[in-house]
């Protein structure tokens, strides 16, 4: 019954046309950072950095390392928009529309009802990260050779892997990038309980995540920086270094999972107790 | 199948429901009347456990909606005003997706039950090029893909054309002889309740004030006659000092007296040389009564237990 039930909802986040906007937006700012890497001096301060540093240049400017600097802008803009978008709509609209209303006349359990939504948004997040990863590979493969990757973050990281560790290394910070998505997923959820329109439920999550950011790269909170949310969002950059911080890593992950459960408890607290009216 | 008890919801300061209490027995097509925020919708919200009562307790087939809702639920199918689906996905889908809040279900049984409804062949279409008729059907198709026992409608014939009311109407009698459902109908067309209820329940701004059979009301007028004289005033003097009525309201209406039949009426009119142009036995209607109680909205009113 469970595994029907959850189904049904994929079937319903699915069948959206809406659901699709983020994998399409996905694609269209990898082409554009792909061609404007292709076509433009963009990669000239990348290879100085590169032979400044005794590196073969032409090695490192690749599918790798393209399909890398593509994934900082969409990880920090695009996910969390789009993965708000779906998590805020996912109980949210169907109250606005009156299908809720049609579900609860059903003998299921608020909890259960929500927890089946959560997970479908879940599964959602997953797709979307594993969507994200695959064409950003696929859209620079096709400007760019295959070869090793560099990943630099000024005063924060310089790494140069060959082609299989930078493949491996790309590969399991999408894995920390799914952690990032669901999270944000389940904050838009947790609004999206409550009696708002999806639109506030997306924009709230939003905001939020936004504060947590702004507040977390003011100087005067530079030595509270883990106190943050958003710090520990960041964790799928920990993927991009050698040896990866696996402690730091670790304990960011059991920080986000304290917030999915704190995130899903508020929500189905509020949904519990909501009058579900017409 | 359904037991209310002194079921209470306030909104903010405002109560919407007041110790109502209402019993519905297995069989029955029971009516639930009322203005726009009488306060049915409410009830029936916290029938479905959709909305959390303040006081009282909702027991819907022998079992306590607050404490047990999938238990109590699990026999009953519920229609609202406006049918919502999932636009996008076609009919079947849209059934699949809601059969299996409650139980999963076999093709076989969605196709007998589209078949029942009348949607055999437009199933597949998306639920977006459905006429507000095919989605009334659909709505009804998921209502009783759990094999109901008691079918909550509220206001199911709410934006329906006429063909599509009498449509309904059909339907719900045939629900009850072919299915044995018991019906619970929440509307605010006395016309659909009084061809179909067997009894009703009229709430006023959230306080139930009438509980009983068509019968009783039909009843609650007779010995009622209309009488067109030509000198109503003089034509009531006279047959109350004959003993003959004992009231008269609206220049137009007596009462009988007990054992008095109109030909005595007719007979002593006709020897007082008094012109006698119409003379009716009147039956109360459920209009009428309707807007007797409606009228009554500020006197406290007695309730009339069934």
């Amino acid at each position: 019954m469970f595994w029907l039930q959850l189904r049904g909802e994929l079937w319903k986040l699915f069948g959206k046309k809406r659901t699709y906007i983020g994998f399409g937006m996905f694609l269209l700012a990898q082409t554009i950072v792909a061609l404007v890497f292709r076509f433009s001096n963009a990669s000239r301060e990348m290879v100085r950095t590169l032979e400044g540093n005794s590196y073969v240049a032409n090695y490192y400017v690749s599918s790798l390392t393209i399909a890398t600097i593509m994934l900082f802008p969409i990880a920090y803009m695009l996910l969390p928009l789009y993965v708000s978008l779906v998590g805020g709509d996912l109980v949210a609209k169907e109250a606005e529309d009156g299908t809720l209303r049609m579900i609860l006349s059903r003998p299921i359990t608020r909890f259960r009802l929500l927890f089946v939504k959560w997970l479908a948004g879940v599964l959602f997040s997953l797709l979307l990260v594993a969507v994200l990863g695959f064409t950003g590979v696929a859209s620079a493969a096709l400007w760019f050779p295959w070869g090793g990757m560099f990943v630099f973050i000024p005063g924060e990281v310089f790494s140069v892997f060959g082609p299989a560790d930078g493949l491996f290394h790309f590969t399991i910070a999408h894995g920390m990038l799914w952690a990032k998505a669901v999270t944000v997923m389940g904050l838009a959820f947790m609004f999206s309980c409550f009696n708002v329109k999806p639109a506030a439920a997306t924009v709230l999550a939003l905001s939020f995540v936004f504060l947590n950011f702004i507040l977390m790269n003011i100087p005067f909170f530079k030595e509270i920086q883990h106190w943050f949310f958003t710090y520990h969002l960041n964790l799928w950059q920990g993927m991009l270094v050698e040896p990866i911080p696996w402690w730091k890593v670790g304990s960011s992950l059991i920080v986000l999972t304290a917030f999915n459960i704190t995130f899903f408890l508020i929500g189905s607290t509020a949904f519990q107790v909501r009058d579900i009216k017409s | 199948m359904i037991e209310l008890k002194q079921l209470s919801k306030k909104f903010g300061d405002r109560w919407a429901l007041r110790s109502l209490d209402l019993t519905v027995s297995h069989g029955e097509i029971f009516g639930l009347l009322g203005h726009n925020g009488a306060g049915k919708s409410t009830a029936i919200g916290m029938m479905l456990g959709q909305v959390w009562p303040t006081a009282g307790e909702a027991i819907i087939c022998g079992h306590d909606v607050a404490e047990n809702r999938p238990r109590a639920l699990h026999k009953v199918g519920a229609i609202f005003e406006t049918p919502v689906f999932y636009d996008y996905l076609s009919g079947w889908r849209n059934l699949e997706i809601l059969s299996q809040y409650t139980a999963p279900t076999a093709p076989a049984r969605m196709r007998e039950v589209l078949e029942w409804v009348g949607l055999t062949g437009r199933e597949m279409a998306k639920v977006k090029t459905y006429s507000h008729g095919m989605r009334t059907r659909l709505a009804l198709a998921q209502a009783l893909l759990p094999n109901p026992e008691l079918l909550i409608l509220d206001e199911p014939s709410d934006g329906l054309d006429p063909e599509g009311i009498h449509e309904m109407r059909e339907t719900i009698l045939r629900l009850r002889h072919e299915l044995g459902l018991t019906i619970l109908l929440s509307s605010h067309l006395l016309n659909e309740v009084e061809q179909l209820c067997t009894r009703i329940a009229v709430l006023n701004q959230g306080v139930k004030v009438f509980d009983g059979t068509l019968e009783q009301i039909r009843q609650s007028r007779l010995g009622w006659v209309r009488l067109n004289v030509g000198d109503f005033t003089a034509a009531v003097a006279d047959l109350c000092a004959q003993q003959l009525v004992t009231d008269a309201r609206d220049g137009s209406h007596v009462v009988l007296a007990p054992g008095v039949r109109t030909d005595a009426l007719v007979r002593r009119l006709v020897e007082q040389g008094m012109p006698l142009f119409e003379i009716v036995h009147e039956e109360q209607t459920l209009e009428g009564f309707y807007l007797d109680l409606m009228k009554k909205k500020e006197e406290p009113v007695v309730p009339v237990q069934g």
